[in-house]
């Protein structure tokens, strides 16, 4: 059994909203799955369903091949969560509050003792081992979350958005732990807004678009899907004339918040691009292969990135 | 672990957590002693100081015993704990952890009632400091400790599920609602001296019969027998408030769980 999470034809409703609408999903063990998409598409409510904070209306979910139904306490020993809002008590010690944690799960004195120094050493939080978690910085804070998400040696670990709320030097350093553990084999679940972040340390990415997902792959098959191997940016007065110089070349067109990207079958170096706009008035033009942020603009396709050149011209 | 051994870690671990934050909130603690220890003090320097009213000092402190400390502490408390839960997002996160409900409660319910242990030795050391007797059975009072901190921890759950979504509500919370209490209760004024509407009001006041009773084992040394009325209601209000406590804890993780 290599599965540690399926989710099938999964519906869940709020009030009238159709959050969830057949929303399938599957985690292999060892993968580092992202969960992407805009704003309420479902992502968290995904993750709620999994940590049995929500229950689903409609589908089915197994975790490492049971029932999530059947489970009962024993799904939550299972998965571990760490969300981007600092969820711990801040007048306790850290290795009080991963005591604590240890405790909720049963972890027997000698063995909750090792695995508290285990964290405290792997995450560097020996040096905070006499402050309050109050007194920590935001990613001190954050690390220590995560610390207290894998606290009970979790079969899943799921991730909420977990650098949303940190400096980029505190992101770097979470992005190295996550890096860490999945090559130590740990299963995660992530969501995440930085696609970036999903490009670094997911094996397989999902992209959501209401309540269901609607691209799936790793992150080079996916690239694959995208008409192009570059993108190029191009910013000019005459948006007509690139669109139709653009058609003529065989590229494909995309326009939004004031800029055109131009999706390039080939890698063209910027040399080459402004030699094929020649005569066209262009302020600026970049180029670089294609992105993860390409493939969510291209695959999820609910943003003004979509504009047909029919529509722009 | 036995899922029995587990509940009972959990149930301990809730509890020492509760006591460590409060110990580690020096200023509240501070509060917290000496908000009942100066009522005791000034009640019971006026009582001390009247010589026809002496016999009223061994009554003071159950008054101040189960409406300014208690009901502060235990009630209050158990309701600043379920907001400061909510604030801080540690209710989702203890959602995911295998912690049973009723080891979560009996948890709170355990620290309370060490803390309202805590107070009853402060507050009956000062009241036999300047001359009160504790007159009745210790196990009876014990009784009565026990049955008043279960209710207001229960109706602390009530509250706090219900009501109390942010921290600077509870203040305001409990000021509406326990102050009007204390009054009713006879924690300032004798029930004999109130106009008859109120003293019939005060009938259905639970903190007048927790204060009576308290008061008709400490101050007059009564018994069982003598105290069945008090101890009757207080076992049924303590029932209601328990589950109802419980009901509204339900209601607040089934409520998170539809959201």
């Amino acid at each position: 059994m290599t599965t540690a999470l399926q989710m099938d034809d999964v519906h869940k409703w709020f009030g009238s909203h159709h959050v969830l609408d057949g929303f399938s999903l599957r985690v292999e063990k060892g993968d580092v799955v992202g969960l992407l998409g805009p704003n309420g598409c479902g992502k968290s409510t995904v993750l709620k369903i999994v940590c049995k904070l929500l229950d689903l209306d409609a589908g089915q979910v197994r975790l490492m091949g049971e029932p999530l139904s059947e489970l009962g306490y024993h799904a939550r020993a299972l998965v571990g969560l760490c969300t981007q809002h600092c969820a711990l008590y801040p007048d306790l010690l850290p290795g009080e509050n991963l005591h604590f944690f240890a405790r909720l799960y049963g972890l027997y004195d000698r063995e909750r003792q090792q695995r508290v120094d285990e964290l405290m050493s792997s995450f560097a939080l020996e040096q905070f081992a006499t402050t309050r978690v109050s007194q920590l910085s935001g990613g001190w804070q954050q690390r220590l979350h995560l610390a207290v998400s894998l606290i009970h040696r979790p079969k899943l670990l799921v991730l909420d958005e977990p650098t949303a709320a940190v400096d980029l030097e505190a992101r770097m350093d979470l992005w190295r732990f996550i890096e860490s553990l999945r090559d130590s084999g740990t299963t995660i679940l992530l969501t995440s807004h930085h696609l970036a972040e999903a490009e670094r340390l997911c094996s397989r990415v999902a992209l959501m678009r209401n309540g269901k997902v609607v691209a799936e792959g790793s992150v080079p098959e996916l690239l694959a899907r995208i008409p192009g191997q570059a993108v190029a940016k191009v910013e000019s007065e005459d948006n007509e004339a690139i669109v139709q110089r653009s058609i003529d070349l065989g590229w494909t067109v995309r326009h939004g918040a004031g800029q055109m990207r131009l999706l390039l079958p080939r890698d063209l170096s910027l040399l080459e691009i402004i030699d094929a706009l020649k005569g066209i008035k262009v302020s600026a033009v970049s180029v670089q292969p294609v992105t993860l942020e390409d493939a969510y603009l291209e695959l999820v396709g609910d943003s003004p990135w979509m504009v047909e050149p029919s529509n722009l011209v | 672990m036995t899922s029995s051994h587990l509940f009972l870690v959990q149930t301990l671990a809730v509890a020492q957590r509760l006591l460590l934050e409060q110990w580690r909130q020096k200023r509240g603690l501070i509060f917290w002693a000496v908000f009942p220890s100066t009522m005791m003090l000034l009640f019971g320097l006026v009582y001390a100081h009247n010589v026809s009213m002496r016999a009223g000092l061994d009554a003071a402190a159950a008054g101040i015993l189960v409406g300014a400390a208690l009901f502060f502490s235990c009630l209050g408390g158990t309701v600043a704990v379920i907001a400061a839960e909510r604030e801080r997002g540690t209710l989702p996160r203890l959602l995911t952890t295998p912690l049973h409900p009723a080891a979560y409660f009996l948890g709170v319910v355990i620290a309370q009632l060490l803390l309202a242990l805590m107070q009853v030795v402060m507050l009956y050391s000062i009241a036999l400091l300047i001359g009160a007797k504790y007159q009745g059975s210790l196990v009876l009072g014990g009784l009565i400790l026990l049955l008043s901190v279960f209710s207001y921890v229960g109706m602390g759950f009530f509250l706090g599920a219900r009501f109390a979504r942010r921290s600077e509500e509870v203040v305001v919370a409990l000021s509406a609602i326990g102050v009007p209490l204390l009054v009713l209760g006879g924690t300032f004024f004798p029930l004999e001296i109130m106009p008859e509407g109120m003293q019939a009001v005060a009938q259905i006041n639970p903190m007048l019969h927790m204060n009576q009773a308290f008061k008709g084992v400490a101050a007059y040394g009564m018994g069982f027998h003598e105290l069945r009325f008090e101890l009757t209601f207080l076992l049924a209000f303590c029932g209601l408030s328990l589950a109802l406590g419980i009901q509204s804890y339900r209601h607040l993780l089934g409520g998170n769980k539809s959201q």
